[in-house]
């Protein structure tokens, strides 16, 4: 079997680990195919594997009497599942499922424990990775408690935008309302406002970021907070 | 079923309509009329927006699948009238 080389992976945290670590995980990563709408944890069932994200992106999803609502992104900075396993459980109330198709490396969650018990640089590199998840959510509710849908929207669109190539989005208006837990009409009326700035342009499901630097006003201070801790924590930025 | 569209109405003018690309399959004209109430009490209950400050302007424009209008469900029909809370 040919093992994946730490200079061809995508997934900011297999970059930033030290050789040593990447060659401990290197024999146990398996690539993958993410499947748009594929679950890869349930929500209390036990963790068997981790997904290091290459492209794509996944959602941290809770689900409510109104249906679901999205309560975190993960993309090429993370790794799916591992926060409540190096935490001391085994498992999360929450679904992660691909929103955005993609590829992956899966590696059994034991193999990362155990090798999160041996080596201190790796432990370090993980629990700063679920600081980073920490920010991420602590800012999504700072966002939704102080702003309004169209600086959400931003937000939201820039955070699909770092994950994936390009600057096109597939996602339908139905599909946003649930990630941002607002009536799709509220999307919408977002949507318009936003293309009427021109940072993007709406058709139907298709967006395109057209002005990425006008989208970040549009956010208003909602984005970039995580994103350079992240870029700090992680890189070393 | 048949598939209404909610075109959310939020001004004067062709510019203040968002209009709703998608659509929901309903079983009637009421099932419309009912899920648009039921929207307007989420946006009015939940939802800032600064394209809206006042939500009671707003109405939903309810179409079909051939574009005709079905009915206009204004905002402030979500607040009950006064016979209904004697």
């Amino acid at each position: 079997m040919v093992h994946v080389q730490q200079s061809a992976v995508h997934n900011r945290l297999l970059k930033a680990m030290t050789v040593e670590d990447f060659t401990r995980l290197q024999p146990h990563l398996k690539p993958v195919d993410l499947q748009a709408g594929q679950t890869l944890t349930k929500p209390n069932a036990r963790t068997e594997h981790f997904h290091f994200m290459e492209t794509g992106v996944a959602s941290i999803t809770a689900e409510g009497a109104n249906g679901r609502v999205e309560v975190g992104i993960i993309g090429r900075e993370g790794l799916v599942g591992a926060t409540p396993v190096l935490l001391g459980s085994d498992r999360a109330p929450y679904d992660h499922f691909i929103q955005v198709p993609g590829a992956g490396l899966r590696i059994d969650a034991a193999v990362v424990s155990t090798a999160v018990d041996e080596s201190p640089a790796l432990r370090k590199l993980m629990l700063r990775y679920i600081l980073t998840e920490m920010i991420q959510t602590r800012q999504t509710a700072f966002v939704n408690a102080s702003q309004e849908i169209e600086a959400r929207l931003a937000r939201w669109l820039l955070m699909c935008h770092d994950r994936v190539e390009g600057d096109e989005l597939l996602l339908k208006h139905e599909f946003l309302s649930m990630m941002l837990g607002v009536r799709r009409a509220g999307v919408s009326l977002a949507m318009q406002q936003l293309e009427g700035t021109g940072c993007i342009r709406a058709r139907r499901s298709r967006i395109t970021v057209l002005n990425r630097k006008l989208l970040e006003e549009m956010a208003d201070g909602g984005y970039g907070t995580p994103e350079a801790e992240y870029a700090r924590l992680i890189e070393g930025a | 079923m048949p598939r209404y569209f909610l075109h959310l109405r939020y001004g004067q003018g062709l510019d203040k309509l968002a209009v709703d690309p998608e659509g929901d399959e309903l079983a009637d004209d009421e099932a419309a009329r009912q899920l648009a109430l039921q929207a307007a009490r989420d946006l009015v209950a939940g939802t800032r927006s600064f394209a809206v400050r006042d939500w009671f302007v707003c109405s939903f424009e309810v179409e079909d699948e051939k574009a005709r209008h079905v009915m206009t469900v204004p905002f402030s029909d979500i607040v009950p009238e006064e016979d209904d809370e004697d």
